[in-house]
């Protein structure tokens, strides 16, 4: 946990340096890298015992597309020439849940995301090129149903971890009791305005948390805690505005603590094919590209609301690393040439 | 000197101050003695030019800055050094955005002399999407201009803007941008600047307009529409003009913040009727500068009839925006160092130029740009000492008389049917 008092006083993601991640063979034979990955397995099989206690369909996503979630701040697509088309390699599968709610009521991946995030974001610890998710969408589900279901998920995983992984979890010295006692609490949910109040400190009221912000709030936390009613303007154009309050989204994030940050986003989604639309502008996209997905909104796809967990963010909590890079066996930090 | 031409637009005006900087404000040396000089007998070309710029005799602001000098000041004394949209510049001016049309091809001249001086510059949509990115190392267009840019760049001042509309949103123009290695030293000086592309001045409503070969015809014909004018010539390549309502125009400022926070976030918008209003939409949703382009703005490619019956004029957009509530941005056919003046007394923090800026690189590619910059501060610099004033900031409403407050005036001038501009700027604002 950190000791500042004020975000504004750590150090900047550009201030910071970028991590040293050694080579493919010491990184893959460190006895540390291998409790981590088996960790991470353990957490994966949690995840699937309980969506498959839910009754979730497990799909698998498609690598490639016309088009890919436009919601991450910053971060630049990947093309992919296919066939003479413009393709992407997927930054979520947010399109591909949505659409696939036509075939099963509750469907989710573990989902490989490619995104080049901004350069800056090589320090900030929680970033990575290429990571996984834990994507999952249920249809006529609300917000509340997904925060419970997150919170279900994390939990079911983490105990899979702590009951099949004690050797791992014992040599790279984490606190098995301290994990188990953040997890079987609930997890307290804050408004986005709540948590901007407990910063102390001016932010921007109609943005994301800033990285450094978030990690200062999540250092000052006791458990997993939930953020809800992020600003519209602050993510794509798929989380739904609440029609009782415009300008606020029905989406949530849940922050871990131990200044590990953000480990999770969702939230109620649009369904409607003329809201979709109009959001898509408000997020200054162009519809033209969505067609295939625009096509499929506009007979109709159930009203959902569902998540995404950064396996990889959830892996370097419960392994309680220093850096998100080290729970993957071949880590991509942005703007690191690595294999 | 090549075959750029620009009808309509001062060309030899500007050109004599590519070639002679300051030496441009005054008549040619060899009259010195031989001629005399009175006011220029052609029209005016609208209401900027038909203000005057009017000094008062009593001058409490010039007895400040005496007082401050222990001295008479003079025009040199004028500090034309401004900030504005996030940067800092030697002077309230700024180059506007040049696109992607082939007489934008100067981009590397003109992006090199602006470094050079510190000129804030905005790097116009298509450019991109049009001349690729990067490729296999390769920068092109964009970045090309970026780097040259970049590498004259000798202090602190000035950045770069990038300006991206819809259908450049496929080609993720920011995103490039903003992740990219060679930027982030302007990143990293709080030089980087988005300009999201409402429209502009010349053809309000519609989208960019470019000529492009048939190669490039074949390989932008997904992305965006293509018209064939006649067999066997050039294809017009069509950009959308994009959708914008209040909240649209509002929630895409917000994202541009919330995802871009380290670059800052420009407004470009065309002379529309609801100029003011859209205005105060995204300086409200936290645009750190707002860019009006009147009607007389230049364009690399327009149809007539735009240029001609659509559009406010720049002084009719500066009027109904009134007191601006953030910081205010203006262009269209900017020539000289009246009529950038006069655009600050009517509200702009800073003044953008485009063909002048072509016809001076043309002129002449190493220095053009820089000599004419040079003509326009001195000129400047002369016309606010001679208001009383010392400092680019401090002009207004005040100092500009229109021809339209007098009758007599407006019969000779055969100017009738709009209200004046009036003196007093609480009571034009109101």
């Amino acid at each position: 946990m950190t000791t500042q008092q004020d975000f504004r006083a750590m150090p900047t993601p550009a201030e910071r340096a970028v991590a040293d991640v050694p080579g493919p063979r010491e990184h893959l034979t460190s006895p540390r890298t291998q409790a981590v990955l088996k960790i991470q397995q353990a957490l994966v099989a949690g995840a699937r015992e309980l969506m498959a206690a839910e009754g979730a369909v497990e799909l698998f996503q498609p690598l490639i597309g016309p088009v890919t979630d436009p919601g991450a701040r910053g971060a630049k697509q990947v093309d992919v020439d296919y066939y003479g088309h413009q393709y992407k390699l997927m930054a979520s599968a947010i399109l591909y849940k949505q659409t696939s709610l036509v075939a099963f009521d509750k469907v989710f991946f573990i989902a490989p995301n490619v995104r080049l995030e901004p350069l800056e974001t090589s320090s900030t610890h929680r970033h990575l090129a290429e990571f996984h998710q834990i994507d999952v969408e249920f249809a006529c589900a609300s917000r509340d149903d997904a925060i419970a279901l997150a919170e279900r998920v994390v939990r079911q995983a983490v105990r899979k971890a702590l009951a099949t992984q004690e050797d791992a979890l014992r040599l790279i010295g984490r606190d098995t009791a301290k994990l188990s006692a953040f997890v079987e609490q609930p997890f307290e949910v804050l408004t986005h305005a709540e948590v901007l109040d407990r910063l102390g400190h001016p932010h921007d009221p109609g943005t994301e948390i800033g990285w450094q912000a978030e990690e200062f709030i999540s250092g000052r936390a006791e458990a997993p805690f939930f953020i809800v009613d992020y600003p519209k303007g602050s993510r794509g154009f798929y989380d739904k505005e609440d029609p009782e309050r415009p300008s606020t989204l029905m989406s949530f994030d849940l922050i871990a603590p131990e200044s590990c940050g953000e480990i999770c986003s969702g939230g109620e989604r649009e369904s409607d094919y003329v809201k979709i639309v109009t959001r898509m502008r408000e997020t200054g996209e162009n519809p033209a590209k969505y067609g295939w997905y625009l096509d499929v909104v506009r007979e109709g796809i159930p009203g959902s609301a569902g998540f995404g967990i950064g396996l990889e963010r959830l892996t370097r909590w419960v392994a309680g690393l220093d850096s998100v890079w080290q729970a993957s066996a071949y880590p991509k930090v942005p703007g690191v040439v690595s294999p | 000197m090549s075959a750029l031409r620009a009808p309509g637009f001062p060309e030899q005006d500007v050109r004599r101050r590519a070639r002679e900087g300051g030496a441009a404000v005054f008549p040619a040396a060899g009259q010195y003695g031989e001629s005399v000089f009175g006011a220029d007998a052609t029209a005016p070309r609208d209401e900027i030019d038909a203000c005057r710029l009017v000094p008062p005799v009593s001058m409490p602001r010039r007895l400040e800055k005496l007082i401050e000098l222990a001295r008479e000041p003079l025009y040199s004394d004028v500090s034309l050094e401004s900030s504005f949209g996030g940067f800092d510049a030697p002077f309230p001016l700024y180059l506007s955005a040049l696109g992607s049309t082939r007489v934008a091809a100067a981009g590397c001249a003109l992006a090199r002399q602006a470094g050079r001086i510190g000129l804030p510059m905005v790097i116009g949509e298509n450019v991109a999407p049009v001349g690729g990115f990067r490729s296999s190392g390769k920068h092109l267009a964009l970045l090309e201009r970026i780097g040259a840019y970049t590498e004259a760049a000798q202090g602190a001042t000035g950045g770069v803007v990038v300006q991206q509309s819809t259908e450049d949103a496929n080609a993720e123009v920011w995103n490039h941008v903003y992740t990219d290695p060679s930027v982030r030293g302007l990143m990293d000086s709080g030089r980087l600047a988005f300009e999201l592309k409402v429209g502009q001045g010349a053809k309000p409503g519609l989208g960019g307009l470019t000529m492009v070969d048939e190669e490039t015809s074949r390989r932008l014909g997904g992305q965006y529409a293509m018209e064939r004018l006649q067999a066997g010539g050039q294809v017009l390549r069509c950009g959308s003009p994009g959708t914008f309502t209040d909240e649209i125009l509002r929630q895409q400022v917000h994202l541009m913040r919330n995802n871009y926070p380290r670059a800052r976030c420009w407004v470009k918008l065309p002379p529309a009727r609801d100029v003011a209003a859209a205005a105060a939409v995204a300086w409200r949703a936290g645009a750190d500068a707002v860019t009006v382009d009147g009607a007389e703005g230049g364009t690399g490619w327009a149809p007539g009839v735009f240029l001609d019956h659509v559009g406010l004029p720049l002084g009719e957009c500066l009027r109904r925006i009134g007191v601006p509530e953030g910081t205010l941005l203006a262009s269209g056919r900017v020539y000289d160092g009246a009529r950038a003046v006069k655009v600050l007394a009517l509200g702009a923090r800073a003044v953008g130029f485009g063909r002048a800026a072509l016809v001076a690189v043309d002129e002449d590619p190493e220095n053009g740009l820089v000599r004419f910059v040079e003509s326009l501060a001195l000129e400047m610099r002369l016309l606010i000492s001679a208001l009383g004033k010392y400092a680019a900031g401090e002009p207004g409403p005040e100092d500009l008389w229109s021809p339209r407050e007098s009758p007599g005036a407006v019969a000779r001038d055969g100017v009738t049917g709009e209200p004046p501009i009036r003196h007093d700027k609480r009571e034009v604002f109101a």
